[in-house]
This record gives C-alpha cells, structure tokens and sequence, in this order.
C-alpha cells in the first residue's frame, strides 16, 4: 500500500551565527522557507512583552540558589593552581617534595613531564596554533620544553582538604625557571629587537580592507585632515562567581561536573577527554552560575587541572579560582591602539579615512570590528594587526571589538564634529545611511534634553562643568539550529518545559516559562522549567546574544506542538472542533462551544499525558540591531573628578519576550560601559611583566555610588515579529558617550581610556588632549 | 594564609606578653600580630605578606570598645571602637565634627562595622609592589622601592625616599589636626606617644614599619584633647571611586576664627600624599592673622603643598590636593564656596 506523501517543504540556505569560545562566526544552513508558528503582533500579547519579575529572583535574592561554588558533596577536596611569577620563563624543576609532606594534600599535578596541563585559557584557535610551535619534537616528549608566557599561567595544581592547605601547599611546591626576556608594552613590543612573544614574532596582520591609494587620493577634496590616536587598556570580565568547576569522579565509568559556565554542552567533551571517558558519560550541572560575559566557554585549564586531580585523588575536586587567579589567567577583554586619519568636507562629511587597528590580546588575537564600524565613507582602508605581548590571552567579552571600535570611531566623530563646527548629532547623521540611527538618535536627544548641552566645552566659571555626549554601535544576536525543548503536560495540570541550557543572568529560566504559559493560555508559575543539565535537550552555549533567538523559536515550537496535541485530544469533548481552532486563554480551553478549565481539559489526558518537541525556526527571530547612547557627566575641573549623572541608551530588538529583563541589561550594559569609560584597567609594571592591580580594591569597578539615572529604552518603532538577542548592544556605546560628554564639558579630550582625575588635570594644565 | 597560632588572652598584660613570646620565623613579618577587626591584617595573611607565627586576638579585652569625655574635657576613644561606632558617635559629630567626617570616609559600611580605630591607625600601605607576594620591595625586606621608577600614580609627592609608601589612614590626619595622642602598653610598661610622634617616615624609622610601636605593643586608647577648633574641623577625603576607596589625597584641617573672622590658630594635615600624616606647618603659620579670602586660599594652599616632589606619574596630586586644601579650610571657617 501506497502512503500519502505530504509535499516536501521548501526550503532555503540562511547564514546564521556559530559562536566557538564566545567568537561568532557565520555558517550557513537549510531551514524551512513557510508555515510553522509566528508570534504575532508584538503588542497583542498577554505575557510577553510586559514586565515580568524574573522566576530565579527569590532563590537568589535568599541565597537559596545554589551555585557551583556552593556544592560541597562528602570527601570534597580544594583545589589551587601555583602560577608563574615571570611573565616569560623556561620550566627547569619542579619539586613538591615538601607540599606532598603536608598533611591534607592529597594530590598534585603538572609537576612532572608525564602530567603536563597544557594550553591556558587562550582562545582555541591561537592555542592549538601556538602551542603546537612549543612541542618541538613530539616524538621525545620528555624534552619537551615548558615555557610559561605570561606571569599568572598556571604551572601546576595542588587538591587538599581545605582551601587554607592547599595554599599552603602552592608556596610549598618550588619551581625553578630560567627567566627569558618579556614584553608587556605594545609599543614595546612593536620595536625592533623586542623579545619575541612567539617564535615567529609579535606582530599578526588580520585584514586589510579598502582601497589605500584612493583614501590618499580623496584626501585631497577634504576641507579639514585630521589625525589621532585611540587607546584602551586590557580590562577583566568581574564576574561575581569566578572560574571554576567541581569535578565528581570517584573512578569508575560516569562522572558529574558541576561548572559555572556560559555553555552546559561545552563541558561534558573536554572534561571527557581529561578524565579518559566517553562524553556520554559525563554530566555537566549547571543551575545558576555567576556571570560570565564571555569568558566562560569549555572547561579552560583550571577545568583540565580540577579532572587531572580528581582523577589522581579519586575524590570530588572543586576547583575555584581565587580572585587574583581570575585576574591573572581567566582571560580579558582585548586593549586597542587604533590611529586614524581623517578627511572631511566643510559640510560634514567625512569622505577618507585610513585606519591602523592594533589589537592588544596578549597571547590571544584580540578583537575589533572594523572602521569606519557603522559609518559610511565613501573611501576607506584599514588594516587590523594583533599585537602580541607576555599577557594572559585575552577571551571574548561582552560585545567582543565594539566597545573598543566604537569609543575609537565615535572619539574621531566627536572631534571632527568640532572642527567642523556642526552639531554633534546633525553631523553623525550626515555620515549614517541607516535611518533606524537618525530616529534612534533623535529619541535619545529628546529623552536626554541634547538642547540644553554646553555650548562652549570648559566654558564658565563654576568649577563644576556639565557636558552631554552620544555614541552608536550596532550587534548581530541572530539565533541557529541547536535548541531541542521538551515540553510535558501532565494529568494533573502541571506543565514543564525543559531543555540543558543556562542561564548566566539573562532571564532564560523566565522567558522558558513564559513562551510556554502564553502559548496555553497560563499564568507563569503554572509552568515549571528545568535547565542547566546536559542530560536535557541541547542548547547552544550563550555567546554572541545567540542564545535567545536560537533558543526561544524552539521553546515556542514546543509549545505549539503541546497546544496541537492536547488540542487534538480534546477535540471529542469540545463537539469536534479543529486542533487549530481550539482557544487557550486565561487558563480555559475552549471550542465547539464548549469551555473546560485548564484542569479539566489535563484531566482528560491519557496517564502518560502529553510530550511535546520543538526545534528551532528561523521565522520566530531575527538578527541585527542598532543602539545608541547618550550621557550628561559632571567634571570637577579643580579636582579631575567625573560624575556621571544621567545615561539614555536606546534599543531596538523586535519582539522583547521581557521588557523588564531587557531593561535590567540595558542598564547594566550601560553600567559595565561607564566603568570602561571612567574607572577600569589593567596596570602592568613593564619590568616585572606583572599586573599591579589583580584585585577589586585596585581594579576599580563601578559601586553603587558611581551609577548615573539610568534609562533604558525600547525602540518599540522596530515591528520585527521575531526575536533577537540583545545581552550586548548595550555595552557599546556608553563608553564613547561618556567620553564625549567630558569633552563637552570641561573640553579635555581624553583619548586614552579610563578618564581618571590624573589625565583630567593633566589636560587641563596641559595640552587639551590625553 | 599559612597556618599560625591563635590566641584570645582577656587581659591586656597576657595580650602583650602573647605577643612578646611567640617564636620568630625568618623575617620581620613572620611574627606575631595583634587582631582587633581584622580588615588589614587578614588582607596581608590572605596573600602571604604577613606571616604571624601567633595572632592574638584583642577582641576578649573589655574596656577598649569606649568613646567617653565630653566637649570640654576631650575625648578618649578606645582602640577597639569601631569605625561605625565613631561616626554614629553624638559627641563626636556635634563637636569634632572633622573625626566624624573622617570615619564616614572610610571603605565600606561593612568593613567600618568590624574596623576598629586602632587598626585603622595601623594599617600597612596599600602600595601596589607592596600589595603583591610576588614582589619583594624596601617595605618587605627587600633592596628597592619599585614605585620610584614603575607605576606611581597614588605613591608620595612629599616626604617620600627611600620608600614612596603613602599612609592609607583616613583618622590619622584628622587625628593629627586635632592634638590627639595615642596610649600605647607593652611588655616593658605604658606610654603615651602623641600621634605627630607617632608615624614615621620611611628615611626615619624602620623601613619594616610606619609608626614608633614595638612588636609586643598595643594601642590602648586614643586621647583628643578639647580645642578651640575641634568644632570647627572637617575632613575631605578624594576617591577615584566614591563607593569604596582609598585616599588619592586628602585633607584633615580645623580653623579657630575670632569675631571678626580673622583666623587664629590652624590646622592643615594632608593624608594620602606622603608615608606619615603630613602637616602643613608653614601653611598654618601663613594663615594666622589672616582672612579665608580666595587670594589668602590660594596662597595657603600653595605654601601648603612647598617642597613637594612628584614622581613620574603622580604630579597631578599637587593641584588636586591644592584645591582640597582650599575647600577644606573653606568648610571648616563655615564659609560657602
């Protein structure tokens, strides 16, 4: 017998975003090119889109969440990685003699050639890349030479019974080194005879783009050239929770790993291959976990240590870095040294631009997005070049490149602004093709009051100067195919929807919930969700802002699919009417002129009830957004000191599934960017190749104290009925609006981030720029 | 933090004697420390900079945790009086206001509820090449200050050399203004040692160390004597970052003004700007017999800052701290701005 083949769908090839160690790349995939399910209006829903308090907040607000950091399971031992005190040195001994006598330890490992850790927390590809120059001949391991490249990476690793001992044991474990000339200092590094960071040099071109002989043709039409040169330090992601894992491995054949992590499917597959067991049987835990933003992709080395000890003590081993450890080696956000030269025409137009975009990571590449970022220049080039220096590799944050690119460009906008002579906003607006800017520029002028800014920058006798500034940037936060959720209804009425991904803060464990209960016409606490456990439905790892638009179009696909089939179900009792036409809302079900309560209709149900799939749609969301931010700062120009008072940013973002969740990241992406822009930085003595400040009392991030009024906008204008991520727009533009406004109001222009008191007074009694 | 004994005598005489006899390690800091709230202290055992062999633990003392005295015979305020407990204080803040101010200043409400008075006079420095294990500096036994030549934006613009050390308390400087003195027992008998004798400057003392104590001494109480400017004093602190910081500079000062509101007598101690509380003499004598005009201001601010010698990256403290100067004697004469 012949089965009815139903039509194949048609079909179409999209680019969506793969995010590898938090670094987006594009790839492409077939999805369906109609039917499935649509969102909607954005203003026609009953839960989304409003204001919801997220599920977690009790659990955390209580203490009651528990956190990879929290678990302490029988037997657990501590672990501790001894770092390097040179930023560049050969391994000679090793001799742990003395730790080993100390009672309470009771493992070590990395201390002899048999048990090297390798790699750092380095981005995977420059790792493999670089690490592989080290090996020499991998014929003769045993000679295999160690080099540490960075004062801070971790050497060897101890496990006691408690914390205390084992650092202890750190200071009792002697490693001697053949110390080799470093470089901390890009502009060290860049000059002739500068000790070698990699065996093939300092230097790594990454693009060049444009067309350099027509900029330096078109030079020529410009009115005004102008040169100058951005700088920003290397700065640390902070997250409250710092790196770590607990590995659970007792020997035998499963293991568990509790992590705190931005990827619950990344951890099971390195510590497999650690621990020598298949990734089936390895279960990564993740229930909350204490921010990441960006830095916090696979197991890192601290994870390779903590499976090496638990290996060797056959006893859980939680190994949590110290602060100063997630200082020196958990990764950063890369520095930058961009030098522009500019032309632009009396009108307002910049017409040329050349562009030298170092990137500062360390022993990683770094990242920036390319200039003019989102300018239109008729004739540009650019070329972006790592620099390499003896630092800790640097790792994606928040928006990796577009803090830095955008406080670069939009520092040179501002400047040519002025010399030109043309309203700040008016001349963005003539060098900005996209129109979704100039109304996103306009609400944040209205909302800021642009009218009542400083006319004259430094201009005035009260030493209390006020000045306003803006700043654009632009992110991607399109989702792919990786989400499978599940969606359960019972017998009794409960509802569950689950899938293995985490939530690093972001509202995922809220939004899960809410899809759901929209879709079957419920209130949010009747529906349960169960994340973070990689024995769940795959999820991809959140980076990139992928995670709610690769996620939630699978969530609301389940949920489809649970309202079909317990439509199709019911239908007998609601006089035969259609799946489709079956209604639920505010917890009825009806059709066919018939209502039951959302209990009734469950109870209805066979005893096994109702398992539902979803997978990802590419209709349900979408990718790239806009942004834009304005600030009004006080600059105490007898004292340096800069007060931020009040900060607008505004967003577009298609469907927001949770303003007051978008909201909160808004104004902490505003809040991360003020601290770039006024406070925060790593110091290295060029010397001693080592960080001076690898704590929270030396690095100073924003407290209470420092944080402005703050208002968060939806730019409700965007109809888009689809969703997009939106974790990291908001962390781009604050920087250069602030950095603007400090012109605006005392008229130093700092071109060297962050803008502290020093350089305040400095370019006061100075040369204006710093 | 390596493992050390503890100890909690409930006298002061078995306090310094705990002190005096526990076993020396190696060097200067592998001795015995005193414990009161422990905000420093356990900082420094945290990263291995102290290593005490034995902490005794102050808190089992009673008697210590008293603010007494009155507007016209002083105060005495006990070593182990909280920061909190002194800000909150009525009689202080109605009459020496400044030491209120100063309190106030300090970190966080969290760490002035456990930082007690006597521990904040003898915090260790907040130096970066101090802060760091890794780094063996003058202060640590070692052969070189490495904030001469590296990175020295918070070190001393005044009296500095060999060490570019800046004393990180907030108290000491207004204490300083204000007369006070501190009471201090040992194994060898008491002594009371006025607070402007108390600290010491890197190219006067022991390089080990920031004040006159001996390792089995103890500050018992602090004493601040009436003055004709204690109700006329204020403290202005300058952070980079309000909600936590130390002092990049700042300025303890107390004005006596007659009717006429020609100044009497003055006090102007800068803090965060040299290894001791640093007085401004000159600038004291200066200002005496004159008005608090903008002209006088200026000048005193300039004298007040004489001899200052900036490092590398830390010049700009001259005109921050110039202009705290101003502000200060400006709030303290009760004038507006």
């Amino acid at each position: 017998m012949q089965q009815q083949q139903a039509p194949p769908k048609k079909k179409k090839k999209i680019k969506v975003p793969k995010v590898i160690n938090g670094v987006e790349t594009m790839v492409e995939v077939e999805v369906d090119d109609e039917g499935g399910p649509v969102w909607g209006p954005n203003g026609k829903h009953a839960i989304l889109n409003h204001r919801l308090t997220r599920v977690d907040a009790p659990l955390k607000v209580s203490g009651a969440a528990e956190y990879t950091y929290d678990k302490n399971p029988p037997g657990l031992l501590y672990g501790r990685v001894v770092r390097s005190p040179y930023a560049h040195a050969r391994v000679i001994r090793i001799d742990t003699s003395a730790a080993q006598r100390i009672a309470g330890v009771k493992a070590i490992v990395g201390a002899t050639n048999e048990d090297v850790v390798e790699g750092s927390n380095r981005a995977a590809d420059v790792a493999e890349k670089k690490d592989n120059m080290d090996l020499g001949s991998a014929k003769a391991p045993q000679k295999k030479e160690r080099i540490v490249r960075f004062a801070g990476e971790p050497v060897v690793a101890v496990a006691a019974i408690t914390p205390e001992i084992a650092d202890d044991a750190v200071r009792a474990i002697k490693i001697e080194y053949e110390v080799l000339p470093h470089v901390v200092r890009a502009e060290d590094a860049i000059k002739e005879g500068a000790p070698k960071v990699y065996p093939d040099g300092n230097l790594e071109p990454k693009e060049k783009r444009g067309d350099a002989a027509k900029v330096e043709a078109s030079f020529k039409e410009a009115d005004v050239i102008f040169e100058a040169e951005y700088r920003t330090p290397i700065l640390h992601h902070s997250c409250l929770e710092t790196h770590g894992n607990l590995v659970d491995y007792r020997g035998g054949d499963s293991a568990t790993v509790y992590a705190s992590t931005q990827g619950t499917f990344t951890i099971p597959g390195d510590a497999a291959k650690e621990l020598g067991l298949k990734e089936s049987a390895v279960t990564a835990v993740v229930e909350h976990m204490g921010g990441g933003f960006g830095s916090k992709f696979g197991i890192g080395i601290e994870g390779k240590f903590a499976c090496q000890l638990s290996k060797q003590a056959k006893a859980p081993v939680k190994l949590m870095l110290t602060r100063k450890d997630e200082f020196l080696l958990a990764g950063n956000r890369s520095g930058s040294w961009q030098k522009f030269k500019a032309g632009v025409t009396r009108d307002g137009k910049v017409i040329a631009l050349l562009a030298t975009q170092y990137q500062l990571g360390g022993l990683g590449d770094g990242s920036q997005a390319g200039q003019p970022y989102i300018y239109t220049v008729p004739n540009f080039y650019r070329e972006r070049i790592s620099i390499h220096t003896n630092e800790d590799a640097s790792r994606a944050m928040r928006a990796p490149g577009h803090p830095q690119a955008s406080f670069g460009i939009e520092s040179l906008m501002d400047e040519l602004s002025y010399k030109v002579g043309i309203d700040p906003v008016e001349f963005r607006k003539k060098n900005l093709k996209d129109e979704v800017y100039h109304r996103q520029l306009d609400r944040g002028a209205r909302e800021i009051g642009w009218e009542r800014r400083n006319k004259t920058p430094g201009g005035g006798s009260n030493p209390l100067k006020r000045g306003m500034g803006c700043a654009i940037g632009t992110w991607g936060g399109g989702g792919g195919p990786q989400c499978k959720v599940e969606v359960g209804i019972a017998r009794d009425g409960s509802v569950s929807v689950a899938v293995g991904t985490q939530d690093l803060g972001t509202g995922t464990r809220t939004y899960t919930r809410a899809i759901v209960a929209e879709e079957l016409g419920l209130q949010i606490n009747d529906v349960v969700e169960h994340i973070g456990n990689s024995k769940l439905g795959a999820a991809n790892a959140s980076g990139g802002s992928t995670t709610t638009a690769s996620l939630a179009p699978a969530v609301k696909d389940a949920a489809v699919n649970a309202r079909l089939s317990i439509a199709e179900k019911l239908s007998p009792l609601l006089g035969g009417a259609k799946p489709e036409e079956i209604s639920f809302s505010q917890g009825r079900v009806a059709g066919g002129g018939k209502t039951l309560t959302w209990k009734q209709a469950c109870a209805a149900l066979p005893s096994a009830g109702i398992t539902a799939h979803g997978e990802w749609k590419s209709n349900l969301q979408s990718r790239g957004v806009h942004g834009v931010c304005f600030a009004e700062v006080e600059v105490d120009v007898e004292t340096g000191h800069t007060r931020a008072i009040k900060m607008v940013h505004v967003q577009d973002i298609g469907l927001p599934l949770n303003r007051l969740a978008i909201e909160s990241q808004i104004n902490g992406g505003m809040i991360q960017s003020l601290g770039m822009a006024l406070f925060e930085g790593r110091v290295m003595d060029a010397a001693l190749g080592l960080q001076l400040n690898p704590g929270f009392g030396d690095y100073k991030i924003p407290g209470s104290f420092e944080i402005p009024e703050l208002v968060p906008l939806i730019d409700d204008e965007d109809k888009r009925e689809a969703v997009i991520g939106v974790g990291e727009p908001s962390i781009i533009p604050a920087v250069g609006a602030v950095v603007n406004a400090v012109f605006n109001a005392c008229g130093v222009r700092v071109r060297e981030l962050p803008i502290t008191p020093d350089k305040i007074l400095m370019g006061l009694s100075d040369r204006r720029t710093v | 933090m390596k493992s050390f004994e503890w100890v909690s005598p409930t006298s002061l005489n078995d306090a310094v004697n705990l002190l005096k006899s526990a076993p020396a390690g190696d060097d200067a800091d592998d001795v015995a420390r005193a414990i009161a709230g422990g905000q420093d202290l356990l900082t420094t055992m945290k990263d291995y900079i102290t290593r005490p062999t034995r902490v005794v633990n102050l808190k089992g003392i009673r008697g210590l945790d008293r603010i007494e005295g009155d507007a016209r015979k002083g105060l005495r305020i006990g070593a182990l009086v909280t920061l909190a407990q002194l800000e909150e204080n009525t009689l202080v803040r109605s009459h020496f206001p400044g030491l209120a101010e100063a309190a106030h200043s300090i970190a966080t409400p969290q760490i002035r509820n456990l930082g007690t008075v006597g521990g904040n006079l003898c915090q260790r420095p907040r130096c970066w090449y101090y802060r760091l294990e890794e780094v063996i500096c003058l202060k640590k036994g070692g052969s070189k200050c490495y904030a001469a030549e590296g990175e020295n934006k918070y070190n001393a613009i005044l009296g500095g050399g060999p060490s570019y050390i800046v004393h990180p308390s907030d108290l000491a400087p207004m204490l300083v203004a204000l007369g006070a003195s501190v009471n201090v027992t040992g194994a060898s008998g008491k002594r009371t040692i006025p607070l402007e004798k108390f600290f010491t400057l890197p190219s006067e003392g022991s390089i080990r160390r920031e004040n006159v104590l001996q390792n089995d001494e103890i500050i018992t109480e602090i004493q601040v004597p009436a003055s004709s400017f204690a109700a006329h004093s204020t403290y202005l602190k300058f952070k980079e970052r309000e909600s936590m910081d130390f002092a990049i500079s700042s300025v303890a000062a107390a004005v006596e003004l007659s009717l006429a509101k020609v100044v009497k007598q003055s006090r102007i101690v800068l803090g965060g700007v040299a290894p001791i509380p640093w007085r401004a003499t000159k600038a004291e004598t200066y200002l005496t017999g004159k008005t608090l005009s903008a002209d006088v201001l200026a000048e005193t601010a300039r004298v007040a800052l004489d001899g200052a010698k900036p490092l590398a990256k830390n010049a700009y403290k001259v005109p921050l701290t110039q202009t705290l100067v101003r502000r200060a004697l400006v709030k303290a004469g009760g004038m507006s701005a």
